[in-house]
């Protein structure tokens, strides 16, 4: 009797050895991946938006062309990573502090540099090349930018904003304005043209004659771009521990509207109050309390 | 430790990589194959091909200035070497030279190729010695492109016609 006590005991403790050791493993696996993606991912995806947002396939020769960043779109990837950090899509004080060691800032200096790169560039692959509607795309880019710089934002938001802003421009650029301004006359230029003669023979919005690649080059930076926003982390540190994300969660209810606030404080409220009533006494944490409440 | 690892290779890896970016923005290759000869041009194993510039010096010797610059070019398509310029430059001025007078298009073309040819070579002083040419240095040939591209009184002198090409 006492001896198989004693074995089911033995078994046990080495289940729960087994159970940590995998723990352990999928903890280090994690933080391994967590690594690879700050210093290495994030910087390739970056960059080669980077490299990718400035190429231009020319109509005729299908010669490849090189478009350095304007200066237009730098002063728009100011304010768009302006608006990441005021989204709280980027920390800035979590990517680059006193508290880390210098070549951890370094890395993520880089890491932040590269996504100033491929904002500007992102910009450059979506205004026309030339003539008025470069001018108009600029504006409206300013304006909307300027605007949401007071809008309250949260990182989800911000980021569908941006998909949005950079969606529409896309297909500004690369459907209607191409098809306006296609050699060979594409839908528009034949509507246009049947409903107001000579409108696409002026110089105002001419735009140089671009292969249908550009396109596509113009769709994989994007694609590109907004694959390394979904993986950037708000901070490198983020989530490592509980305390830490108790913070961002109670960062992001401070955030809320004040009718919002106390739906959320309301919400958790009940929440707590059925796995009271349910008979659930252990403690839980912030997360997994507003998560079940999603639920 | 592995933090520092991946860091180090995060680090050395964005460098490279956006160096990469800068250089191809800089060099602004048209064509997959112009892109192949900037990168072994940079990194220091580009070489002029000697069959196709030998090819070319024979065009030269038969007059066929155009089709020996073509092939000079088919030579050396980053115009990276000293004395492929030069006898670039030489065919410009050798085509545009003329007993009444010069095409002055062909012999500006000809002093831009001398000119990458000084600064191509090292000290800006290039020499070639080939028997078949009357002119040796680029500073020369440099000196009687410039002056056959000017428009003078002596352009109007009937003695010109007697003036023998170099």
């Amino acid at each position: 009797m006492t001896k198989r006590r004693e074995t089911a005991g033995r078994e046990k403790r080495e289940r729960d050895a087994n159970g940590r050791d995998e723990t352990d493993r999928v903890a280090n696996r994690r933080e391994t991946n967590r690594l690879l993606t700050i210093h290495l991912l994030l910087p390739t995806i970056f960059l080669t938006a980077a490299l990718a947002g400035g190429v231009r396939v020319e109509g005729a020769s299908r010669a490849l062309a090189f478009v350095a960043p304007p200066l237009v779109t730098l002063v728009l990837a100011v304010l768009l990573l302006a608006l990441f950090a005021r989204g709280r899509l980027v920390d800035l004080p979590g990517w680059l502090s006193h508290d880390n060691a210098p070549l951890a800032n370094l890395s993520h200096a880089l890491t932040l540099l590269s996504l100033f790169f491929a904002s500007a560039q992102a910009f450059n692959s979506v205004l026309p090349d030339a003539g008025l509607f470069r001018w108009l795309f600029s504006f409206f880019f300013l304006w909307t930018l300027w605007q949401n710089q007071f809008a309250s934002l949260d990182a989800r938001r911000t980021l569908r904003a941006v998909v949005a802003l950079f969606g529409t421009a896309f297909a500004l650029k690369h459907l209607l304005l191409a098809s306006l301004y296609a050699p060979e006359g594409g839908w528009l230029r034949r509507v246009a043209g049947a409903l107001v003669e000579g409108v696409t023979q002026g110089s105002l919005g001419e735009q140089p004659t671009v292969a249908p690649s550009t396109g596509y080059i113009s769709f994989f930076t994007l694609a590109l771009y907004v694959v390394g926003l979904i993986l950037l982390p708000r901070a490198p540190g983020e989530g490592l521990n509980e305390a830490t994300r108790a913070l961002s969660v109670v960062e992001d209810h401070r955030r809320l509207a004040t009718v919002e606030r106390d739906e959320a404080r309301a919400e958790i409220l009940r929440a707590e109050l059925r796995r009271l009533e349910a008979g659930d006494r252990e403690p839980r944490g912030v997360e997994e309390l507003i998560r079940s409440d999603d639920d | 430790m592995r933090h520092k690892l991946i860091q180090s290779c995060g680090i050395a890896w964005t460098l490279f990589y956006a160096a990469f970016v800068v250089w191809l923005y800089a060099t602004a290759p048209r064509t997959l194959s112009e892109l192949r000869t900037e990168a072994s041009a940079s990194v220091g194993t580009y070489a002029v091909d000697e069959a196709r510039f030998q090819a070319a010096r024979e065009l030269f010797r038969r007059e066929q200035y155009r089709a020996a610059r073509e092939e000079w070019l088919r030579a050396d398509p980053a115009r990276r070497d000293a004395r492929t310029q030069f006898y670039t430059a030489y065919a410009f001025y050798r085509e545009g030279w003329g007993h009444l007078y010069n095409d002055d298009a062909l012999f500006r073309q000809g002093v831009e190729a001398v000119d990458l040819a000084i600064k191509l070579s090292p000290g800006g002083a290039l020499a070639v010695d080939d028997p078949d040419l009357r002119i040796h240095s680029a500073a020369e040939l440099k000196a009687e492109l410039e002056q056959g591209a000017e428009t003078t009184w002596g352009d109007l002198n009937p003695a010109r016609v007697l003036r023998e090409r170099k």
